[in-house]
């Protein structure tokens, strides 16, 4: 029984890890910008078919998937934001958000048009023999995704919440104006909000293409994780899109393992009304500090 | 006496009028989609969407028998040409089939999508009357009841492929105790779980059955939940992805001596990269054969790329496969027609033919013949059951109708 209990929450816990990286994209995207980037998705795919083509096509050496992506997928975002967002920069929020989710579909339908495929496989980092502790089995690549994806996830609240890249995001978040009277450039910090939430996605296609495969409906499946856990979590908030994930995770495991297998996608629906109507900041908000 | 008269005429005269007016109108029959030069074959299936896999080999399969067939000259001195819609969704297929038969005017309807589009298409086809040849649906909707224009091709009707994929248990000295089934909750794979379910509780035998979403890509629980009940053998009725994606988990949860049994969607050479090792598993293919099997395979595999340019990982499946026989199994009832083409002469024909295929009309033999009579229009009642040995998916026999 134990056991059991075990590999369904390391399986949660897998999945949990790649949610979370999806949701801190999205939440730095978000924080400094204002804007839910459902482009997301796309940008996560197309890292993920970027490792089909280093690790498989190209017979790179894995590293380099993990090296090239997230700086390839950061610039593609950047370079998008700069031609099709910068001159929506002045339109009302409706009009950005409309054109992120029409920007994810038409990077997913460029994706099909080009490799017209169902899925393309991409083998796991790591394919040596588990571990067994107490019975639980844990995969090489198993361990890998959840360590190598929440230890970026920590670096990078890390990075947003003591470098300058991420107080002149966090100064824009707060305000605009404020942030623009002390020096800080409106486009250039977009910019970089853009190419960090891009990267972030970027790597976690890298991650998530040996468990999940390549295909278009990744983008689809990455937005929805990612929303769900940053609405969780906070949408505000680095910690909370992190601790949002992995939650969603391990409850989606566990619903399927004890309540029902057809109940694993609709339990992080019902999750997500259920937090927006009892507790809208979500689970783990930002703390906001007032001086008077 | 008066009384009577009067509506007698006035019903009379109008039968008049109508049967002068039908006289001197065109017959659509005999004029739709056949000229001097050509016969246009209409075709609809989702070249774009989560269904590309199988419309787009729909698409190119017929493509690249037509070449064929109109290099040899074509059928009754006409070259025949191909117009294919694009449509995933029911509304769509239903939109695409009426375009088809309506505005461009075929001669015959191939309906090259999976199940829900065949599906969405039935009544349309059946009410219009015009030939409709069922690439791909299993689905009870496009099979029942019997309509005498609709025709199905390699595709086995579920209960015969359930019984099928059950008999692949028993294989090689295969002793199953227990039957796990991991069913999509999407159209297709139920309908064959309700097929298999039937079956197995007529045999009395032990199941139990997990679920998941399309496109589902974590199956822990239910892996979990089918070793808590000791299952010994595990049918999945699903895509290939989700199929490579469950048996993949399964191993790394110490799931082993397990037979596995997949559905013929998920026999797929696409799913040997994802797992890596998959040598063992079973499954049943709706051709004689896998590609690269045999030199007549291995041919239909350069003369498709050569078509399409490139070949995409997981093709030529068995999608492009059926969509080049059925081409000639339309040729063959074209044919059979004595070249007098109207739809009445050409269902006529085409309930009459035997063994049609490819190779009776100088193509490659990569599909199981056709054989239908008036009152079943089911062509193929034969399945291949497949095994991956050294990395290779092959057939390794015959499964014949049960």
């Amino acid at each position: 029984m134990l056991v059991e209990l075990g590999l369904v929450l390391i399986a949660g816990l897998k999945f949990g890890a790649i949610y979370a990286l999806a949701a801190l994209g999205l939440v730095v995207v978000h924080k400094a910008t204002k804007t839910v980037n459902f482009a997301h998705g796309a940008f996560a795919m197309l890292g993920a078919f970027a490792s089909f083509l280093i690790v498989v096509q190209w017979e790179w050496p894995y590293w380099t998937a993990y090296l090239l992506i997230p700086i390839t997928i950061g610039a593609v975002a950047a370079l998008l934001e700069f031609v099709i967002l910068r001159p929506l920069r002045r339109a009302d929020m409706f009009t950005v958000v409309i054109a992120t989710v029409f920007l994810g579909i038409a990077l997913g339908e460029a994706f099909r048009l080009t490799y017209n495929t169902e899925l393309l496989a991409v083998p796991g980092m790591f394919a040596g023999s588990p571990f067994v502790y107490w019975g639980v089995i844990i995969t090489q690549e198993t361990l890998w995704v959840i360590a190598g994806a929440l230890v970026t996830a920590v670096g990078c609240v890390i990075v947003f919440r003591y470098g300058k890249l991420g107080r002149g995001m966090r100064a824009m978040a707060a305000s605009v104006r404020g942030a623009q009277i002390c020096g800080y450039s409106v486009d250039q910090v977009y910019m970089v909000a853009w190419c960090l939430g891009g990267a972030l996605a970027g790597l976690a296609g890298v991650f998530v293409a040996p468990i999940a495969g390549v295909s278009v409906e990744l983008s689809i499946a990455v937005i929805t994780a990612g929303f769900v856990a940053g609405v969780l979590g906070g949408f505000d908030s680095l910690k909370g899109a992190i601790l949002g994930g992995l939650l969603l995770g391990v409850i989606e495991s566990l619903a399927a393992a004890y309540i029902s297998s057809a109940m694993k996608n609709c339990v992080s629906f019902f999750l997500l009304f259920f937090v927006l109507m009892w507790r809208p900041e979500g689970l783990f908000p930002e703390k906001v500090a007032r001086r008077v | 006496m008066t009384r009577f008269r009067e509506p007698c005429i006035y019903l009379a005269s109008v039968v008049i009028a109508l049967a002068i007016s039908c006289a001197s109108c065109p017959s659509i029959a005999e004029e739709q989609g056949v000229s001097a030069t050509g016969i246009t074959i209409g075709g609809m299936g989702a070249l774009t969407g989560p269904t590309a896999f199988i419309g787009t080999p729909g698409r190119d399969g017929m493509m690249l028998a037509i070449n064929e067939i109109n290099d040899k000259g074509g059928i009754c001195g006409r070259k025949l040409t191909l117009q294919f819609e694009h449509a995933s969704s029911p509304a769509e297929s239903l939109a695409a089939v009426k375009k088809l038969t309506e505005q461009d005017k075929v001669f015959v309807v191939v309906l090259a999508s999976g199940s829900t589009g065949a599906a969405a298409a039935a009544d349309y086809v059946r009410t219009n009357g015009i030939p409709t040849y069922n690439l791909y649906g299993s689905t009870p909707i496009i099979r029942e009841p019997f309509a005498k224009n609709v025709f199905h091709g390699a595709i086995v009707p579920v209960e015969v492929a359930a019984r099928d994929l059950i008999a692949m248990f028993y294989d090689d000295g295969g002793n199953p105790q227990k039957f796990g089934i991991l069913a999509g909750t999407y159209a297709f794979p139920q309908a064959t779980l309700t097929a298999v379910e039937a079956y197995l509780k007529e045999k009395k035998a032990d199941y139990v059955v997990e679920r998941f979403d399309q496109s589902a890509r974590d199956f822990t629980s239910q892996l979990v939940s089918l070793s808590r009940q000791k299952v010994d053998s595990v049918l999945i009725l699903g895509s290939f992805s989700e199929a490579g994606f469950a048996v993949k988990q399964a191993r790394e949860i110490g799931m082993s001596n397990v037979r596995w049994v997949l559905d013929g969607s998920a026999v797929s050479k696409a799913i040997i990269p994802i797992l890596g090792n998959a040598d063992g598993l079973r499954g049943y293919f709706n051709v004689p054969y896998f590609p690269g099997q045999t030199a007549s395979m291995r041919e239909f595999e350069e003369r498709l790329k050569t078509l399409i340019g490139s070949m995409p990982q997981g093709r030529p499946n068995n999608y492009d496969m059926i969509a080049y026989g059925s081409v000639f199994v339309i040729a063959q009832a074209i044919q059979a027609t004595g070249c007098d083409l109207s739809w009445p002469k050409l269902i006529s024909a085409w309930e009459n033919l035997k063994d049609a295929g490819p190779t009776k009309m100088g193509g490659l033999d990569v599909t199981f013949s056709e054989s239908y009579t008036p009152t079943d229009h089911q062509g193929n009642y034969r399945l291949g059951a497949a095994i991956v040995r050294n990395g290779e998916w092959q057939v390794y026999r015959v499964l014949d109708k049960p």
